[in-house]
């Protein structure tokens, strides 16, 4: 419930994933772009965002597909080299919908590659988070998936203001509200 | 369908952490459509089974239990991005208050929805009658005070003030010396500015 | 602002850490003749010419700034004992050297606003520079060996402003880690488990500290 108003979570569940249905179900074809009548039939296959696909395989209604993001292939990929990969181009919520996904399909490895892709990647966040100038957005952000581009601001943004407040204290400021406005 | 545009409305919160957008009234509308043809979807399927089965128990899984299950889960979807949209707004509201004060500029009321600036209208009496109690202004000091006097340099041309116990005339460009507390607020609203030469 | 605007800014911004340190003593010497003062904090005073006197920071600089005293460098701020930690930073590079917990602040407020009081200040500044980029690098050594399994960290003598410096980011570092650790995301075996919630579980698993070491 915690999370029930939290707009990253809500996002995460919007992710596609692609799923069979082991039963049929009527009134819902617009699911399924291939079906002719208003129904899903058994056996289809269907995208389907992971906040519906999260109940009905809990039904046991539907099977979830292990989205290729998390597949054999990116997993041989991030094991060679973890902090050069583009996770962000393969899934941007790719440990939150890992997580999710690791409860659903009973994948027994996937949590542990979450892990070691995290482990991996850690160490580079961290220096470049630490290390990053005031003004510049390096490239390697573009890498980084939602969870660690929260990880490296964290780091990056602090290191800002204590640069700011060394180089002139403490000071007033405009509300952010206001901040997109010329001065 | 789907929860698409439910999610798009609340993906618009996320482009930004602090600003207030124009409340997305076709968006919204367009989320609570989908709720009523789901709830729709819903009654019609719940009826078939009625007739179907009339003791109500569902028996076994079939294509009219799927269906049902899906609109409900869609309804409860798009309910939660909607109440997510207002919450978040409303939290952000609230800090509005605390850092333009009681009156907010007109461009940036002009964002909010009408039930959202009664909110905040509510909201800021609250807060009001509080600090009267207490006889205490809670919204300065938010960085902690050094000198009880700043300089300020006036960024756009507010006029004659009162200051204290006399009018000062600010007009842009202009410095000032004055009481910080009376500072915070014009500079907060981008009035004014700290100096520090 | 802590607790309001950004949820995920620091607890504690760099001018509340200012303030914090505003609260510790420093020896001045005044230059006027002043009745004692009485605050919350005790009371100070009286003042007298030439007699030296402890007041907080913040009154010392607020004295300072309207010319009414000299400040009399903390006997940590002399350039002798700033080489020796610097030496003792460097001669070790696991641990902290002892410094007053706001070091960063106190010595940025004096020599921003007393800097003639100090002899050699440009040497003071440059020391305490370099005694402050020692001490981040051994920070960041620190945090490259945050891992799983790591449930607290242990950092002897770390200043304020450093502890603030880190807090973030090693504060989201903990929490990633923890998520992806639990118990019940890391399975070992293909065991079914029909749990709807990820978390709470690990919370049995053996605490171990690590020391920057």
């Amino acid at each position: 419930m915690s999370k029930y108003y939290d707009l990253n979570d809500i996002l995460v569940e919007d992710e596609v994933v692609s799923t069979v249905f082991h039963h049929k179900a009527n009134g819902v074809g617009y699911l399924d772009p291939g079906s002719e009548d208003d129904n899903v039939e058994k056996g289809a296959v269907v995208e389907l965002p992971l906040w519906l696909a999260q109940d009905l395989s809990r039904r046991k209604i539907i099977q979830v597909n292990l989205p290729p993001c998390f597949g054999a292939k990116v997993r041989k990929e991030v094991q060679a080299d973890p902090a050069c990969v583009n996770l962000r181009s393969k899934c941007p919520y790719f440990y939150e919908m890992g997580c999710k996904l690791a409860d659903i399909t009973g994948d027994p490895s996937l949590g542990g590659f979450l892990l070691s892709t995290l482990r991996g990647r850690y160490r580079d966040i961290l220096c470049k988070a630490l290390t990053s100038t005031i003004t510049s957005t390096p490239k390697f952000m573009t890498l980084l998936t939602q969870e660690e581009t929260h990880l490296f601001e964290a780091g990056r943004d602090s290191m800002r203001t204590f640069q700011k407040w060394r180089l002139q204290g403490p000071q007033l400021e405009r509300a952010p509200i206001l901040g997109r406005k010329r001065r | 369908m789907y929860g698409r545009s439910g999610a798009e409305l609340v993906r618009e919160l996320t482009f930004d952490d602090h600003q207030i957008r124009r409340f997305n009234h076709d968006l919204f509308n367009k989320v609570l459509g989908e709720i009523q043809e789901h709830y729709y979807q819903v009654s019609k399927i719940m009826t078939l089974l009625q007739e179907e089965n009339p003791s109500g128990q569902i028996m076994h899984v079939d294509g009219n239990y799927s269906g049902a299950l899906i609109h409900h889960q869609s309804l409860l979807r798009n309910k939660r991005c909607l109440l997510s949209y207002l919450y978040n707004r409303a939290q952000r509201i609230q800090r509005l208050r605390w850092q333009l004060g009681a009156v907010l500029p007109e461009d940036v009321r002009d964002l909010l929805h009408p039930s959202e600036k009664e909110f905040l209208k509510s909201y800021s009496d609250i807060l009001g009658s509080y600090m009267t109690t207490v006889d205490l202004d809670l919204t300065v000091d938010a960085t902690p005070p050094k000198d009880p006097y700043i300089k300020i340099r006036v960024l756009q041309h507010i006029g004659e003030v009162l200051l204290g116990d006399q009018t000062t005339s600010l007009s842009r460009n202009s410095i000032h010396f004055m009481k910080r507390t009376e500072a915070e607020p014009l500079i907060s609203q981008g009035l004014v500015e700290e100096f520090n030469g | 602002m802590a607790g309001q605007g950004n949820a995920a800014a620091s607890l504690f911004t760099e001018p509340e850490m200012e303030f914090l340190g505003e609260d510790e003593t420093i020896s001045i010497i005044p230059n006027v003749r002043l009745e004692a003062v009485q605050l919350i904090c005790g009371d100070f005073g009286p003042f007298y010419p030439q007699i030296p006197v402890k007041v907080p920071l913040w009154l010392g600089i607020a004295m300072k700034k309207r010319s009414k005293c000299r400040i009399q460098p903390p006997d940590w701020m002399s350039v002798e004992r700033l080489a020796q930690v610097l030496d003792d930073e460097r001669e070790a590079p696991r641990e902290f050297q002892p410094l007053p917990f706001h070091y960063v602040e106190i010595s940025r407020l004096l020599l921003d606003n007393a800097r003639e009081d100090f002899e050699n200040n440009f040497m003071v500044q440059s020391l305490l520079e370099d005694i402050k980029d020692v001490r981040w690098d051994k920070v960041e050594a620190g945090l490259k060996t945050l891992s799983t399994r790591t449930h607290a960290v242990k950092l002897k003598n770390v200043s304020a402003m450093e502890v603030n410096r880190m807090r973030n980011f090693t504060v989201r570092a903990l929490q990633s880690f923890y998520k992806h650790d639990s118990e019940d995301l890391v399975k070992q075996t293909g065991l079914e488990s029909d749990s709807q919630t990820t978390s709470t579980s690990s919370e049995h698993l053996p605490r171990r500290t690590l020391r920057p070491r």
